[in-house]
């Protein structure tokens, strides 16, 4: 049966050659390392999250009154709803991890790098996409620490002169949060940024498969590189095809990530969930405990730190560009980041900057 | 200039006045409705009041702190840094802010943290018994 429908779709859309062309024919370098296969894995993460999150849509509840019971209704009463609720918070924080790895590895290899600037900066926008996923979706089951990380996020527009405002109450849909914003998040997080994620994505990938993966720095191909003064598909010293080759490495990493997750959901399954999760949002008693999520920890304590509000928030908005016209900036030829010593400092003090002020974040 | 580079031009000014145009009604979308916000003053009796007494004013949490030696004062209890809710330290004579820390005294003035601004201090006035606040 199967070489009956094989035979058909090869009649009618030239499968085979489909497979071949794009797959098979597909080269890769033979010098990839691991790091290569964090980006599909990080779609994997995404596809997860949107399954699980269709799944939580049929029993959540997107007002006021009823968000925080329906989400516990999820945890105590419908079959397995605990277990769909606890793969979108575990899979959600791994995904965040897993892009900060992406871009971190490219940034070590240098490999954002002209042809690559804008993959970049797509890529850049796709961690911002992540990220207001992960701000929406936490007001979503109105606890007290959705409440009021919501409430501090939302007012940090008011930083900026005249606009400052302005902004802040169309985030909120009015002066502080309530059903308005709940409404406004929710349709954010369920309705807008899933097809603004997807297109960004389809971009990002489509640039990855014509312009060819890049070769790390330090490999046998990078050596023979020349300068990129016309298009065409990246050539590599030694090269083997996408399809099964590479696409085994991407399975096999994919595999490691639903391990951990289900590691995590078994052995410590209280790790993203603080006690102000559970607890119903008041919004006339701010918790003592209001942490952020780990990801928000490095700029939450920066903010601690700063005691110009204007200051502390104008110098995050000018990092956040700085990092994605990144490499537009960075122009020069050499790749390999061990020749360049004053950039390596910088992005190993910056690094530990970062871990520096979540940790402290963490526990002060 | 040629007629086809005119057209295209006339083209592309009329299409993006077309879609400009559209952007209006939705950022006005955007906007949040306005608040009600109920009739100005309120009445609240003094012996209800004791050492402090949180509130809510026009929709606004708010305190009133019956501070020793100083007398009666509203403040609201919405931090200016980021908006969290102020808590009132009686032995410290403070108000602490949860999030980041920010601290006020009970003039409402920012003693230390990130808030750039003081509180809003809400009129208060005691007739007999009552205290009037607005
Ligand atoms: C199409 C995709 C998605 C849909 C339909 C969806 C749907 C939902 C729903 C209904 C909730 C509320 C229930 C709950 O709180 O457990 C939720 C929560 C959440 N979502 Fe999503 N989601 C999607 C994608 C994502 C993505 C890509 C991320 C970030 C990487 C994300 C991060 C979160 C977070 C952090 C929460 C709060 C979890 C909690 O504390 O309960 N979501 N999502
Ligand atoms: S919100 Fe009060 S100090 Fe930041």
């Amino acid at each position: 049966m199967w070489q009956k429908i094989r035979e058909g779709l090869n009649l009618r859309i030239g499968l085979t050659d489909l497979v071949d062309s794009s797959l098979k024919e597909h080269r890769v370098p033979s010098d990839t390392n691991i790091f290569y296969t964090i980006g599909i894995v990080t779609l994997v993460a995404y596809f997860i999250m949107a399954v699980t999150g269709y799944f939580l849509l049929m029993y959540y509840v997107p007002h006021t009154d009823h968000a925080f019971s329906s989400v516990q209704n999820i945890m105590t009463n419908i079959s397995f709803g605990w277990l769909i609720r606890m793969i979108h918070i575990v899979a959600s924080n791994l995904m965040v991890a897993l892009v900060f790895i992406h871009l971190i590895s490219i940034f070590f290899m240098g490999n954002y790098k002209k042809p690559r600037e804008i993959t970049w900066l797509a890529g850049g926008l796709l961690l911002l996409v992540t990220l207001l996923f992960c701000l929406s979706g936490y007001l979503l089951p109105w606890s007290q620490r959705s409440y009021w990380a919501t409430t501090i996020v939302t007012n940090i527009p008011t930083a900026f002169p005249v606009v400052g405002e302005y902004l802040a109450n169309v985030l909120k849909g009015g002066e502080a949060i309530s059903g308005v914003t709940l409404t406004r998040f929710f349709s954010l997080h369920v309705g807008f940024l899933p097809p603004v994620f997807m297109a960004i994505v389809g971009l990002h990938i489509f640039l990855v498969w014509r312009i060819g993966l890049s070769v790390p720095p330090f490999s046998k191909s990078a050596e023979e590189e020349k300068p990129w003064t016309e298009y065409s598909h990246t050539t590599y010293a030694e090269s083997y095809p996408f399809y099964p080759h590479f696409f085994m490495k991407e399975v096999s990493m994919v595999m490691l990530l639903f391990a951990i997750i289900f590691f995590i959901i078994s052995f410590f399954p209280t790790m993203f969930i603080p006690e102000a999760a559970n607890t119903p949002a008041d919004p006339f008693k701010t918790p003592a405990d209001i942490k952020p999520e780990w990801y928000f920890l490095a700029p939450y304590q920066m903010m601690k730190l700063i005691p110009n509000k204007f200051f502390g928030i104008s110098i995050q908005v000018i990092a956040i560009f700085t990092f994605l016209f990144w490499p537009f900036f960075d122009t020069g030829d050499e790749k390999n980041i061990i020749k360049r010593p004053a950039l390596m400092g910088a992005f190993i003090i910056l690094l530990s900057v970062w871990f520096a002020l979540t940790f402290w974040g963490r526990y002060s | 200039m040629q007629r086809r580079s005119f057209l295209s031009m006339i083209f592309a000014i009329i299409g993006s006045i077309s879609l400009g145009s559209l952007a209006y009604p939705f950022l006005k979308y955007l906007a949040p409705p306005k608040a009600e916000i109920k009739a100005g003053k309120q009445t609240i009796r003094k012996s209800d009041v004791g050492d402090a007494k949180e509130i809510l004013y026009q929709n606004t949490p708010a305190i009133i702190i019956d501070r020793p030696g100083k007398g009666l004062i509203a403040l609201s209890r919405v931090c200016t840094h980021l908006g969290c809710l102020l808590d009132y330290d009686k032995q410290k004579k403070r108000l602490i802010c949860p999030c980041h820390a920010g601290i006020f005294n009970l003039e409402g003035r920012v003693v230390s943290g990130p808030p750039p601004k003081s509180l809003t201090v809400i009129p208060l006035k005691v007739e007999g018994e009552d205290i009037v606040i607005g």
